[in-house]
């Protein structure tokens, strides 16, 4: 099968400045992501990945080097170009979940369903995410594993090509953390959405179709897995 | 509804302290913005109406007698559009409890229609000119009716020439020209059971006054845009041989004046007061929805990284700006046409209108609303910027420490490192903060000025009412007789029993000639011994009446431009024997709180009128357990027009003053809605801001009282900063306020006791510590574990 390339990141490199430093999080860096894989991207904190997830997402743009997503540039992209794509190409599942607590969990979902013309069901992804019971629910009112399970319906809803998920697992105890996993894995199996996912837990890419570890703002591996596990056989 | 919606209402609901302060503010913004401005044009509308129905006259003059066929003379005149001539006399009014009055009696050509200064009919019926019965039919004005119950077919019996004549009331009426019936600029206020209007028919005044085919006052209605003070000076030259007494314009008519002042004040006033209201509605929106920006910036990050545009998150957020504009101007609207039907009732009793004053003015309702709008559009516009700057990759990480410098403070160490950690703690957020820190302060400022303004208009009247009523006056009565006697007869009055001293005065209505120009002034002759009545100098320097030389009044001196030393010409008015005129040199300038005129030396006031000894009043002590004992044998005495008590005035004024018991305890409560509003916002705001510091302290072992305390002292920072500089504005405020609805007629003394300092101050350490409590409350309920285990 010839292989499909989604994005394509050319040597891109991200400066920070914070307060008054300025960190390098990410040096010259390629990787080319495929249609359909599910990436996982492995480091310590500091290793980029967050930075690399970003700018794949749209939510910030390198300081050098080039991001194709089909044949967009994206790294000269506008503001205006890059919330439409954000809008219709990217769905996020945060570490810390970042519901926005005024709303219910339907109404988050709902929040993300109304900005594209072909949203799924919002109640039927909810009903996917295991969640037919807690959707009259506020943020408050929900376990960490209830909120991240909102967080996937809510980037699922809009059909993204490329699902992009930051330390998904990071606030959530070990079997909530699997059974998240788990999801992730069957979205990218049914429904055919480009899986990236950003964590420091190695073990997680025993589920990946290609593994990347980076480093100090560099990839330093790439390895192909030929015969990826199912989440529920994974263990930390 | 949308999601983002839903989102807006529970923001507003989680938010809703801070947001119902706000609101309150455009409330009062709007509410007094709707409300003058109603009221303003409601008032105008039925004036220019009223004006219009009744050809109410451009000018005026009086002559002491003319043949009435002059009229057609004046008519004839190139823009004159009509010219009528009547009869208008100050008459004593004997009451049957034998009190006096004065009646201005009015004289109407009929049939009326086409007349300058036609009456509209209130109650009752029009008087005929002939009526079957012989009686001598009258119309009074509406206020000295109820102040004298007077009802149809009852009797008012005035002396004129010498003789008792009984008029009978057909009915009330009123006329452009009084409006406000008032019977003259000294008089202040108007003063119905002692002063009224009767109107009469024409042909009955000439015969009761003597004065068959004569009129002593022409009324003319001028075409709009021809040169009216030459066209006077034409009419003058037609009346020249008829003794021309005074002569003026619509402007300076009384009624119409006070009426204006009154509307002009109005206005300014309905510019002003709800401006202060809007921009601080503006400047609280604009710290909150700073900080909400900033509080939700994760949230907007989120939007973001959803793909929603910049421009639906800044319409978002400024939705929560116009759900306030929305349900302030609402409410406020609601609240402002009802204060406008107060305060349209309260004009419907001062001036006499026909027209009802009500109505709603759909485009002061416009405004209103265009105006809060813009106030919260435009204060959600200014989180604009920081909504666009926010990049959602950023927003997801923790924002930066602030870059911690040193305040100004720190400077001082002597000072600096004696502060315990919490008052260095709050200083340095009020440094980092200096915008926050003031707006709020400004707020504070604003609100303590509001309430000085509130309080002072009590000071400035008290003041001028024990200036007027306890070192001008020292008499306790004033009497003025029909016509002037000789000094001696005061005799008559001297003997009475009780009567401690009396003083005679000679007063003669004067135009005063200088360089050119003319004003009207009351020349009061007294003697040089005068112990009853003080004058003063403009900086209140006692003033000696001097054997030779005016003490002019000040409003004249300041017109014509006179200074102490000119020699000016004075022409008399006294409408009985030859006009006189003569040159006196000014010696001083005299100015009074209350009333005017212009003061001479008695013997001198006789040499202008080449009299001697001619008085036309007297000023009396008395005995005060003799007081009522004299009034009475005062008010038998036929040759006395009036008699004036200065407890009776002083009464009058303190019952015309109750109205402002209610314009003080409205402006205290929109002054410390105010203050309350500002404070307990910033107070929330810094609360949220810190809640994570303060959570902290939590934790480490500080009492909630102790955490609360932190936030009282920023807040006495910036509210007790806000106090001392409110304080002096205030009197800044009050002064301009004053100079912006000054007028000829009225001028306030602007004078502001400490005790009003005192209440102010009061009243915003009121609102300071109201909103601390309210906001405090935030702390208790903390739960600290929460907090910090958020992100944010």
């Amino acid at each position: 099968m010839a292989k499909n390339i989604l994005m394509k990141l050319d040597r891109i490199t991200k400066n920070y400045t914070m307060g008054e430093i300025t960190i390098e999080a990410l040096k010259e860096t390629s990787l080319e992501i495929v249609e359909g894989e599910l990436l996982v991207i492995l480091g310590p904190s500091g290793s980029g990945k967050s930075t690399l997830l970003n700018i794949m997402g749209g939510m910030d743009l390198p300081t050098r080097g080039l991001v194709l997503y089909g044949k967009q540039n994206l790294s000269e992209a506008g503001d205006e170009q890059l919330t439409r794509y954000r809008r219709t190409d990217v769905g996020f599942v945060f570490q810390f979940y970042n519901l926005i607590p005024d709303l219910t969990a339907r109404e988050n979902v709902e929040l993300a369903a109304s900005l594209v013309d072909n949203p799924l069901p919002v109640e039927e992804v909810l009903r996917e995410v295991g969640l037919e019971n807690r959707m009259n629910h506020f943020p408050s009112q929900l376990s960490g594993g209830e909120q991240q399970r909102v967080s996937i319906a809510r980037a699922v809803v809009k059909q993204p090509r490329l699902l992009l998920c930051d330390e998904p697992t990071g606030a959530l105890d070990y079997v909530t953390g699997k059974m998240i996993l788990g999801l992730l894995a069957k979205i990218n199996r049914e429904r055919g959405s480009t899986v990236v996912i950003v964590t420091h837990n190695t073990a997680i890419g025993g589920m990946a179709d290609r593994v990347v570890r980076m480093r100090s703002g560099k990839i330093i591996e790439i390895t192909e897995n030929r015969s990826p596990v199912s989440p529920e056989r994974i263990e930390w | 509804m949308s999601v983002l919606a839903r989102k807006i209402l529970r923001t507003i609901w989680s938010t809703r302290g801070p947001f119902l302060a706000v609101v309150a503010v455009v409330v009062i913004g709007v509410s007094v913005y709707i409300s003058m401005t109603t009221a303003f044009y409601n008032l105008n509308r039925s004036k220019e109406v009223f004006y219009r129905e009744n050809n109410f006259a451009d000018y005026y003059f009086h002559v002491v007698k003319a043949p009435q066929e002059i009229i057609k003379q004046i008519e004839a005149i190139p823009g004159v559009i009509k010219a009528t001539g009547r009869i208008q006399k100050y008459l004593p009014v004997i009451q049957e409890s034998n009190k006096r009055a004065t009646a201005r009696l009015i004289s109407y050509p009929l049939p009326m229609e086409n007349e300058v200064n036609r009456l509209t009919l209130l109650s009752g019926r029009l008087f005929e000119k002939y009526p079957q019965n012989g009686n001598i039919e009258i119309l009074v004005d509406p206020q000295f009716a109820r102040a004298n119950n007077l009802a149809p077919n009852d009797t008012v019996t005035v002396v004129a020439e010498g003789k008792r004549v009984s008029l009978t009331v057909v009915g009330t009426g009123t006329s452009p020209e009084f409006v406000y019936p008032m019977k003259d600029a000294a008089s202040l206020m108007p003063e119905p059971d002692s002063f009224g209007i009767i109107m009469i028919p024409h042909n009955q005044a000439q015969q009761i006054l003597n004065l068959p085919g004569q009129i002593n006052q022409v009324v003319l209605r001028l075409a709009p845009g021809i040169d009216t003070e030459e066209l006077a000076e034409q009419v003058k030259k037609i009346l020249e041989p008829y003794g021309n007494l005074a002569d003026y314009a619509r402007e300076k008519q009384l009624s119409h004046a006070v009426l204006q002042a009154e509307l002009d004040g109005l206005k300014t006033t309905s510019k002003i007061l709800p401006l202060i209201f809007f921009v601080i509605a503006a400047a609280i929106q604009f710290i909150m929805l700073g900080r909400m920006v900033k509080k939700q910036r994760l949230q907007i990050g989120v939007l973001k990284a959803l793909g929603y545009s910049n421009r639906q998150i800044i319409i978002h957020y400024t939705g929560y700006a116009l759900v306030v504009s929305i349900m302030g101007a609402l409410l406020g609207t609601l609240l402002g046409l009802y204060f406008a039907s107060i305060i349209s009732k309260a004009y419907a009793q001062f001036f006499n209108l026909p027209e009802a004053i009500s109505g709603v003015n759909i485009q002061a309702i416009l405004y209103g609303f265009i105006l809060s709008m813009s106030v919260g559009i435009v204060a959600g516009l200014t989180a604009f910027r920081k909504i666009v700057s926010i990049s959602p990759a950023e927003s997801m990480r923790p924002e930066p420490p602030k870059s911690s410098r040193k305040i100004l403070l720190e400077n001082l160490p002597w000072l600096w490192n004696k502060l315990s950690p919490s008052w260095k703690m709050s200083l340095r957020t009020a440094g980092r903060n200096r915008v926050r820190f003031g707006i709020t302060m400004v707020g504070v400022v604003f609100a303590v000025g509001l309430l000085i303004i509130a309080f002072f208009a009590d000071d400035s009247i008290n003041y001028m009412l024990k200036k007027h009523f306890h070192q001008e006056q020292r008499y306790d009565y004033l009497i003025r007789f029909t016509s002037p006697l000789k000094e001696h007869e005061l005799l008559n009055i001297t003997r009475l029993k009780g009567v401690l001293k009396a003083e005679p005065f000679l007063e003669i209505p004067v135009k005063v000639h200088f360089k050119g120009r003319t004003e009207e002034d009351l020349l009061v002759g007294l003697p040089l011994n005068v112990t009853l009545k003080k004058l003063h100098s403009e900086k209140d320097y006692p003033l000696q009446l001097p054997e030779n030389g005016l003490l002019i009044n000040k409003q004249t001196a300041d017109k014509l431009g006179i200074r102490v030393g000119d020699i000016v010409e004075v022409e008399t008015l006294l409408g009985i024997g030859p006009s006189r005129r003569a040159c006196l040199k000014v010696v001083g300038i005299n100015q009074q709180v209350i009333g005017g005129g212009s003061y001479i030396a008695l013997d001198q006031a006789n040499r202008v009128l080449k009299e001697k000894q001619l008085i036309s009043g007297a000023m009396l002590k008395v005995d005060p357990g003799k007081a009522g004992q004299i009034e009475e044998e005062l008010n038998k005495m036929t040759g006395i027009s009036s008699v004036i008590s200065r407890q009776k005035e002083l009464n009058n004024f303190h019952q015309n003053l109750d109205s402002l018991i209610y314009f003080t305890a409205i402006m205290i409560i929109f002054a410390v809605v105010l203050g309350f509003a500002i404070v307990y916002n910033a107070l929330v705001i810094s609360f949220s801001e810190r809640q994570r510091e303060l959570a902290s302290l939590r934790v480490m072992g500080f009492t909630a009282k102790e955490v609360s305390g932190l936030l009282l002292k920023e807040n006495l920072l910036q509210s007790s900063l806000g106090l001392v500089i409110g304080l002096p504005f205030g009197f800044v405020m009050a002064r301009e306020y004053v100079r912006a609805i000054s007028n000829d007629i009225y001028t306030l003394p602007v004078v502001i006791y400490p005790k009003t300092y005192i209440l102010s101050a009061l009243g915003g350490i009121l609102f300071m510590m109201v909103a601390h409590l309210v906001a405090a409350k935030g702390i208790k309920k903390m739960n600290p574990a929460d907090i910090l285990k958020d992100r944010e």
